[in-house]
């Protein structure tokens, strides 16, 4: 087992693009201040700016182009031992002042309905303190036209490589969000977040054959919390001819067989694999019923903790909110918790949670792993994903290969489904090679595979190291109203025994 | 804030922009105010109220576009927000496709579409309405463990103007709720669920929702593991409506369609489902109750035949003006409602689902199965191959074996993966009432399929 370990990154620069608001404490403090005065006994407030650029061309032209910008405020209280939330746009003071009523009175209508007070975990120390993500290059200081100009000359590269390919795009996103966190705990974390990436994506046909090939991942690429230099890493020009030309490559591809096998699947799927299976069922709101009613529970009851067999002893999976430009990296949580590691299965053997302080109060943790993020300001924070990593094993990805007599390597998330309490899955992956005798031997196309998650990660037999990598998933949705988050999640290729393969017929 | 005030910010930000020597302009000014109460394990857990509101501002300068949304209201930020659509338009290339924003249309504000009660509820009615909720369920078994679910009452607005005189605006109000329920014997869950969607608070029942939810849920404990294999299905209403969703998804946005990913395009004209399927988008149907009168580009909302006994065909395509261009077509008014409803991607979507009814009751459908399942429910439906129309997802809250007639008993929950061109080829009976599900944006029947494929279950 490798574990990694990093020194967190504290760096005080604070990039000012359009609209920049003032990240005061002033207002912050007002807000919270009214909510103890109506009767609070517990309130944190957050305030923050959300710009986010999503650039698309398809077909030679630029079919989306846009500037999201969002600012806001949130209040977040504790009265007669029972939440209350408040979200709006209004960042004047009279505004604020109405805000906090609203998250009282709302807290109040909750209290009437509780069983038991909300106990939220103890922090060590209230903190004041900032963050932002470390970066070479600002992508919002970068013009537009040298982006839209990558992302034309990858798209027209893309579309040369045949006439059959129908449909080619390439997308670039920069996001950033400016946040202030303040609690009547004394806590005061303001904080600088901001990813970037891109990605390719065609689609060959032939009369009703449609195939879709991606770089460097689906959903429309990777992104990492990083400054421009990652978009540039991608080298999206440069694959665009291998990505286009898998895509044709694919037509004539033959249909992926039904049965059980070895199988070897990639990072770029391995991820999606590791989120669904993993990082849903170890969160802890959701083990605790509180995700009931729309994305589920978990097979991972409170029962299991430290007892259960997850996986094989190759198997350790940590939430790290500290790994170097993953997704889910950033300095403090929405309630002020600094990132930390925690293993959520460690030797195979599940040993943790993903957790908020309301939730590791409720299973008597202690304290918090720093896991609750909103997707705004105007949102509640849920416990969401950091990155999810699966360790690096001892293997390099060629030696899976070379070691495996007969099976099926899968690259490249295409379709995704697991059942509400995260036992049943299946995934199908973009592109399949058949391994025979240690070699990649010939292409299958629409490649399936399905299992129950414990069986499935016992299988797991050999995990790499020399590919392992950060992938950003996001897209993450939970939560009613619903919430989409930004993840990521660290893995190289793994090896799994007798999965069964080949769903359709 | 009133609509004639979004009003006036979309008119004043219009103008800004049009003294800027843009050629075209267009703004869209939104409002959304929410409340959601959520509970589970029978208390509030999170309640939570939001004000939510922006503007979305287009410029073309020639054939460039420039586009900005920005989630704020006051003066100063949107003429900010004006200003760097136009720089983003100065140094975009140009999109050949390029017509032009949308031409001023007649438009009709539709009757009904909001209501006081909705928009102004309380926290203390939502609170109230939770707590039927619970002790009802609750009072149905004792079996009954938990109880979870959310309460929703919400208003939002619109107002749209562009320089080609365009002035349309629209509002509605928005109710919903559903109750899921988890009971408990000897160590064995059952699950059961329900939900409704209304424009008015007051027409939502607790009471109602938390005995059918219960009443499945108590059924459901002690689940059997069956085969797996080709089944006849009898599908709620809530079960039939993941289904629509998916295919307007994968197949009836013009979105896939362009992409050639739609399987809409590799059947046009050819009777792809049975010819008791009918199915249109149409926010004017009195059915519906997402009441919007134009769309996001303050275009009126068009009928789209999505499916027309059993037919796909061009004009299932739901079109806004940019995809529209493309295809030298007009925008069927699909634009989707800024900050309304939540897509990783903004896509033409349909949120007007009418699916045309039968004549069966869903008892009629159970005598008339001899070997079959009842699904209360989907959950995490996906596309696997989506020009094939093959979609996979789970059986949820409450899944029961027919045979001879009868619901015998409960099942573990099972996957499907089947290709809709086959599922909804051959329905064999349709539901006669129709439900409005997923906050009333799909209304649709229960309907039984001759038979649908599952591949996988799982231990619940
Ligand atoms: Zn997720």
């Amino acid at each position: 087992m490798h574990e990694l370990k990093y020194q967190p990154v504290v760096k005080k620069v604070f990039y000012k693009p359009y609209g920049v608001i003032n990240l005061s404490y002033d207002l912050g403090k007002k807000a919270i201040n009214e909510a103890l005065k109506l009767g609070a006994s517990y309130a944190d407030v957050r305030i923050g700016e959300i710009f986010d650029e999503n650039l698309t061309v398809r077909r030679g032209v630029p079919e989306e182009v846009s500037l999201l910008y969002s600012r806001g405020m949130g209040i977040r209280v504790i009265v007669r031992g029972a939440w209350g939330f408040a979200g709006s746009i209004d960042l004047k003071s009279e505004g604020i002042a109405e805000t906090a009523q609203k998250a009282v009175s709302v807290a109040l209508a909750s209290s009437k309905l509780k069983k038991k007070n909300i106990k939220l975990a103890a922090i060590a120390k209230s903190r004041k303190d900032e963050y932002s993500t470390p970066m070479k290059k600002d992508p919002f200081e970068v013009p537009l036209e040298d982006k839209v100009d990558v992302l034309l000359s990858a798209e027209r590269t893309l579309a040369e490589q045949s006439p059959l390919i129908k449909s080619s795009s390439t997308f670039f996103r920069a996001f950033r969000e400016n946040k202030l966190f303040m609690s009547n705990e004394g806590t005061e974390i303001t904080q600088q977040i901001t990813f970037c990436g891109g990605g390719l994506l065609c689609v060959a046909v032939r009369n009703s054959e449609v195939q879709r090939r991606s770089y460097p991942c689906s959903f429309r690429g990777n992104y990492s919390t990083a400054g421009y230099e990652f978009f540039e890493s991608l080298a999206l020009v440069e694959h665009a001819k291998e990505t286009g030309l898998e895509a044709v490559r694919l037509l004539d591809a033959v249909k992926c067989p039904s049965g059980k096998t070895d199988l070897i699947i990639t990072g770029e799927q391995l991820e999606l694999q590791i989120h669904e299976s993993c990082g849903h069922p170890t969160e802890l709101d959701r083990a605790l019923g509180m995700e009931a009613d729309y994305a589920g529970t978990s097979f991972l009851t409170p029962d299991k903790l430290g007892k259960l067999v997850y996986g094989s002893e190759n198997v350790n999976m940590v939430a790290d909110a500290t790994a170097p430009g993953g997704l889910g990296t950033f300095g403090y949580d929405d309630e002020g918790i600094p990132a930390k590691q925690v293993f959520l299965v460690k030797e195979g053997l599940f040993m943790g949670y993903q957790t908020s302080r309301e939730t590791a109060g409720d299973l008597g943790l202690g304290k918090s792993s720093g896991g609750m993020r909103a997707d705004s300001p105007l949102a509640i924070p849920l416990v969401r994903m950091t990155n999810i990593n699966l360790l690096p094993g001892d293997w390099k990805r060629e030696e899976i290969i070379e070691d495996t007599r007969h099976g099926f390597l899968m690259d490249t998330n295409r379709s995704w489904s697991i059942d509400d309490k995260r036992l049943n899955f299946q995934f199908g992956a973009e592109i399949g090679w058949e391994i025979k005798n240690g070699s990649k031997e010939r292409m299958v196309k629409n490649p399936t595979y399905t299992g129950m998650t414990p069986q499935f990660w016992s299988s797991c037999d050999a995990i790499s190291k020399d590919d392992w990598k950060m992938w950003g998933t996001p897209n993450c949705g939970k939560g009613v109203p619903a919430q989409v988050m930004y993840v990521g999640h660290g893995c190289g290729t793994a090896r799994f025994g007798k999965t069964r393969i080949g769903v359709l017929q | 804030m009133s609509v004639e005030e979004l009003r006036g910010i979309s008119q004043k930000a219009l103008k800004s922009a049009l003294k800027e020597n843009v050629d075209q302009a267009q703004v869209a000014a939104f409002l959304f105010d929410s409340a959601r109460t959520r509970f589970a394990n029978s208390q509030i857990h999170q309640n939570v109220v939001s004000k939510k509101g922006g503007v979305a501002i287009k410029v073309a300068i020639g054939k460039r576009i420039g586009f900005m949304r920005a989630d704020v209201l006051e003066a100063e930020q949107i003429e900010n927000a004006v200003g760097q659509a136009i720089k983003i338009a100065r140094v975009n290339p140009e999109d050949k496709y390029f017509k032009s924003f949308p031409e001023p249309e007649r438009w009709q504000s539709l009757q009904d579409a909001f209501d006081d009660d909705t928009a102004n509820c309380s926290p203390d009615y939502r609170a109230e309405r939770v707590k039927e909720a619970i002790e009802v369920s609750h009072s149905e078994s004792p079996l009954v463990k938990a109880v979870a679910g959310s309460i929703l009452s919400s208003s939002y607005s619109l107002a749209v103007t562009n320089s080609l005189g365009m002035s349309a605006w629209t509002k509605m109000s928005l109710a919903s709720m559903n109750v899921t329920v988890i009971s408990e014997k000897t160590g064995s869950e059952g699950f059961g669920y329900a939900e409704q969607s209304s424009r008015h608070i007051k027409d939502i029942d607790p009471v109602k929702l938390a005995a059918q939810a219960s009443e499945k849920s108590v059924k459901s404990i002690n689940p059997a593991k069956i085969s797996l294999g080709e089944y006849e299905v009898v599908l709620s209403p809530i079960a039939a409506s993941s289904f629509f969703v998916f295919l307007s998804l994968i197949g009836f946005s013009a979105a896939p369609y362009q992409r050639g990913e739609s399987f809409v395009k590799y059947h046009l004209n050819e009777q792809v489902f049975d010819e008791k399927l009918s199915v249109k988008d149409d926010a004017g149907d009195p059915r519906t109750v997402f009441k919007l009168a134009v769309d996001g580009e303050g275009v009126t909302k068009k009928r789209v035949p999505l499916i027309d006994k059993g037919v796909v065909s061009e004009e299932s395509i739901c079109h806004d003006t940019s995809t529209a261009s493309r295809e030298d077509r007009q925008s069927t008014g699909h634009a989707l409602p800024h900050g309304l409803i939540r897509m990783t991607r903004p896509i033409p979507f349909p949120i007007n689902v009418i699916v045309h009814h039968g004549t069966a009751s869903v008892d009629e459908m159970i005598e008339e199965t001899g070997h079959g399942i009842f699904v209360t429910r989907f959950h995490y439906t996906n596309p696997v191959v989506p020009t094939k129309a093959v979609l996979t997802g789970l059986t949820r809250d409450g899944t029961f074996l027919i045979k001879n007639g009868e619901l015998t008993k409960p099942i573990k929950n099972m996957r499907y993966t089947d290709t809709m061109l086959s599922a909804l080829k051959r329905i064999s009976m349709m539901g006669k009432e129709l439900e409005a599900i997923r906050l009333g944006t799909v209304t649709v029947p229960a309907m039984k399929l001759e038979k649908l494929r599952f591949t996988g279950a799982t231990e619940y």
